[in-house]
């Protein structure tokens, strides 16, 4: 794929987000405006943007990447736009700046990943930091808030009545995985090979498994003192899948299977959502009014949706809860229904399979494991929220990449993205 | 590391398969059924937003109409002229509260199928009708303000029908609602009259179920006279106390007096005071056959084929080893249970000559151009006594409302029959009842009066104090006509 054809789909992205929020417009009895206009332009100065920055920085990277990101934002754009335009139109100034977070990125990387080893602990101390800041009380002037029952959220308060909101564990995310890239890029031979043996059994050296202890106790304070299921299990599965992947090893992630299993278990003794959650999966009809009530009301959209979807603007996604957050696939199924639904599927395969390849055609570990985790977390990402709200799995509250409304999780996919732009530009050389 | 990541990878790539087969599986498989599913708040948005068909009264003024509130989304709004007049029976059609009475019943014949979906504009196309019907309706607007002012305050029902058509004239329970702030999503409001402990949601007419007491009677003396056990000059023995063979239990008269100074005492004059020590006998003279079939004929138990939804009334099929159960049954107390649309069917019916015509509210269903689609024709729903019978029966039912405990309801210029109830409800008062029926040269009418718990007047109330009053100005209001 050439230069061209990389330039020519983004700006097909910024032409399907325009139509749409053109479309959302007109079937609302509106016109054809500003926003779409601005739409345009935001999409061209954003991923436009950010496609100039790799054009001249980092020219051999992978050319897949940024279309296809650009594409599936295109459509969680339009589908928040006309869930509530102001949203759509804070939703524009985000990608913005995530774009010039990603410009920034590859500029302070364009000599390949290398500088983020060095900072390893730095980021390992800043990842943990971030996830567990908005611990901090509600009182001080960075202080974290409690949405839904999760608290997940950080609130700086600017000056008078105005504040700031973020979730500062989407960007810990990343700064943990690219630590544990490192620590697991230098160990893997220990892991792989110190064994102790009882009996006829070998098995690794208890000390080894120190990380895995370590993950399952972070992914465990996330899940007890942030109330935050779908963010703890991301964090545990995308650390077995790369304890994993550096050892070749599986009693890795058997044992943290087994780990996370007993912590599940007692998490749902010991807690009522927990209950909640589990029955309002196995049986949401049960309890619709109540427990089951979100899961209920995503079935509904979508089923409403039925194949060719009610159209943009025509359908009732604003009856779903969350539906600009969480719910973003519920709401665009219900819209574009099966045939977008599955489209939206397979721009998220097509992305994960271009991040593999990444992975895969990296010769140093390090990348190679930074590529491979930076993947699975937007494949794992993406298939706890749309199998929560498609109840494939129990619903936890996590965003959709790309496409669903929030600051957080679009700066820090971003910032991802180009690290793995900048990982492929490194196998290039 | 190359082999597990594309192991891994491929894990992934599983997971997209298995949302692929959810999907398939919620949207395709399982798509129609959410999406006709009762409890989709999209089906109630895509009615409530639409516009509906006109619901009027029997004289043409409306009861219902939709509004258009915005016309860039073609939203509209129904809005009631009478506000509270016709709550219960014609509910409301809004987006907060959902859908009630016939808004909810006939909403599929109300509610426009024109909308924005791809098969709305096929149906557009091809010229199929696509505009809400109108329903007029045989309910009297005169006649549901006279027994809201009949019953004021007190706790009850109204059901009045034409006794040879079996259309509802009037259908009135308080207390009432105001449908108007339901559709402005007045929260408040809807909450209020949820929980409030009168019950104002509830259709007392025809989704509450009352002892019948003395109003019963009817139909024991029904079931006697066309058994041959009994006739109106047949004598009773006037006794204070009925002892119930087979239990301890007792039936005594009205204020556990004499009926009739302890001298024998005709079926008639027993019927006209309503001794239930008299009825009480007849009860345990009655084959339990002839007793059952007869209330079954009057439509208990059964589905009475109104055009709303209705609870059936209740009595017990086996007496066999109850005679007791039986003579209490006899004067309309123990488990019989009866919704005030029953006992006006039974006045009907005996104003009817015995012919038991199917009630119904929706008089004809029109188009927007007002053109008629289809109109309800009168139906016989039994035969439930022989005209000799009814033609008795009529004559014991004057003469109570001449000489006897329904003197209230007279009517002057007009032969009314009537018999009153005084029936032990579950409030601790008595729940109190007049079923009857007026006549005059042009008109005829049949009613059903309800009061909960005493009314008013509260432990003292009798039926002919209290509900005669009010179904003698609902029926005059009718004969007076317009």
């Amino acid at each position: 794929m050439n230069r061209i054809a990389e330039a020519s789909l983004i700006v097909g992205s910024a032409v399907l987000a325009a139509l749409g929020v053109a479309i959302a417009n007109l079937s609302s009895g509106g016109s054809v405006d500003a926003q779409v206009a601005l739409t345009f332009v935001s999409f061209v100065v954003s991923w436009g943007g950010l496609w100039v920055t790799v054009r001249r920085l980092t020219p051999g990277a992978n050319p897949y990447l940024l279309p296809l990101a650009s594409i599936l934002s295109a459509v969680g754009m339009v589908e928040v736009y006309r869930l509530n335009p102001s949203l759509g139109s804070l939703q524009r100034w985000w990608l913005l700046t995530a774009a010039a977070l990603g410009s920034l990125t590859i500029l302070w990387l364009r000599d390949g990943t290398a500088v983020l080893r060095r900072y390893r602990y730095l980021l390992l101390m800043a990842g943990v930091l971030l996830l567990m800041s908005p611990l901090l009380p509600g009182s001080l002037p960075l202080g974290g808030v409690t949405v839904n029952g999760s608290r997940l959220w950080l609130r700086l308060n600017l000056w008078g009545d105005s504040s700031l909101q973020f979730q500062p564990g989407e960007l810990g995310k990343l700064a943990l995985i690219v630590f544990f890239a490192s620590y697991l890029a230098e160990r893997r031979q220990a892991l792989t090979l110190v064994h102790r043996k009882v009996g006829t059994l070998e098995i690794p050296e208890p000390r080894q498994l120190m990380p895995l202890l370590v993950a399952w106790l972070a992914s465990l304070i996330v899940m007890v003192y942030q109330r935050d299921l779908g963010a703890s299990l991301l964090l545990f599965a995308v650390f077995m899948a790369m304890l994993y992947m550096a050892t070749g090893q599986a009693v890795f992630p058997l044992t943290g299977v087994g780990l996370f299993a007993i912590g599940t278990a007692g998490a749902f003794q010991a807690f009522s959502h927990v209950q909640r959650r589990y029955s309002a999966w196995i049986a949401p009809f049960d309890d619709f009014e109540g427990a089951g009530y979100q899961i209920v009301q995503s079935l509904f959209a979508m089923g409403s949706g039925s194949i060719a979807g009610s159209g943009i603007g025509l359908g009732r996604p604003d009856l779903i809860p969350s539906a600009a957050t969480d719910f973003i696939f519920a709401a665009i199924a219900e819209e574009t229904g099966f045939v977008g639904a599955v489209g939206v599927l397979i721009g998220f395969a097509l992305l994960v399979a271009a991040g593999f390849g990444i992975a895969v055609r990296s010769r140093d570990p390090f990348r190679k494991l930074l590529a491979a985790g930076i993947t699975t977390v937007i494949g794992v990402q993406s298939i706890i929220i749309i199998g929560g709200v498609t109840r494939l799995l129990p619903l936890t509250g996590i965003t959709l990449p790309f496409m669903s409304y929030g600051g957080s999780s679009l700066l820090s996919n971003t910032v991802a993205l180009s690290i793995l732009l900048v990982i492929s530009q490194e196998e290039h050389r | 590391m190359n082999r597990s990541i594309r192991l891994v990878a491929a894990g992934v790539y599983l997971f997209f398969g298995l949302l692929v087969l959810m999907l398939t599986y919620i949207q395709v498989i399982r798509g129609p059924e959410y999406r006709d599913d009762e409890r989709n708040p999209r089906l109630l948005a895509a009615r409530a937003g639409r516009e509906r068909g006109p619901i009027v009264a029997r004289d043409g003024r409306l009861i219902a109409e939709s509004l258009e509130v915005s016309s860039q989304t073609a939203a509209f709004e129904r809005t009631y002229p009478f506000d509270d007049l016709f709550a219960h029976p014609v509910g409301y059609a809004t987006f907060l509260f959902a859908e009630r009475g016939l808004e909810s019943e006939r909403s599929a014949d109300l509610s426009s199928s024109r909308n924005l979906t791809f098969s709305g504009m096929i149906d557009e196309l091809l010229g199929r009708d696509t505009d809400g019907q109108g329903l007029r309706l045989t309910l009297s607007p005169e006649l549901q303000e006279a027994a809201r002012a009949g019953l004021g305050t007190q706790l009850g029902a109204v059901v009045a029908i034409e006794p040879s058509t079996g259309e509802v004239l009037a259908m009135y329970s308080s207390p009432t609602y105001d449908p108007n702030q339901l559709v402005a999503g007045d929260t408040a409001y809807g909450d209020a009259i949820n929980r409030d402990p009168t019950k104002p949601l509830l259709d007392r007419t025809r989704a509450e179920l009352y002892p019948p007491g003395s109003a019963f009677k009817v139909i024991t003396t029904a079931a006697a006279l066309e058994s041959g056990t009994a006739n109106a000059r047949t004598l009773f023995e006037d006794v204070p106390e009925l002892i119930l063979p087979g239990s301890t239990s007792t039936i005594s008269n009205f204020n556990q007096g004499l009926c009739n100074g302890g001298e024998p005492v005709t079926l008639a004059v027993a019927f006209a005071r309503s001794c239930n020590t008299v009825f009480g006998q007849l009860g345990l003279e009655l084959a339990e056959d002839d007793f059952v079939d007869m209330a079954q004929a009057f439509g208990f138990n059964q589905d009475l084929g109104l055009d709303m939804e209705l609870i059936e009334s209740e009595i017990p099929t086996d007496f066999t080893s109850n005679r007791a159960g039986m003579a209490q049954s006899a004067i309309g107390e123990r488990d019989v249970r009866a919704t005030p649309v029953q006992m006006a069917m039974v006045a009907a019916t005996v104003a009817n000559g015995g012919i038991s015509m199917q009630p119904y509210l929706v008089a004809e269903t029109f188009e927007r151009d007002l053109t008629v689609i289809q109109t309800m024709q009168p139906a016989i729903r039994e035969r439930a006594i022989g005209p000799g019978t009814a033609a008795a029966l009529k004559d014991l039912m004057i003469n109570t409302v001449n000489q006897g405990t329904g003197r209230s309801a007279a009517i002057e210029g007009a032969e009314v029959g009537g018999k009153t109830g005084t029936a032990q409800g579950p409030g601790g008062n008595p729940d109190l009842w007049f079923i009857g029926f007026a006549r005059n040269d042009e008109r005829a009418i049949a009613i059903a009066v309800v009061v909960e718990d005493g009314g008013l007047v509260g432990a003292d109330g009798t039926g002919g104090a209290v509900a005669a009053p009010i179904a003698r100005n609902v029926m005059a209001a009718w004969l007076a006509g317009s």
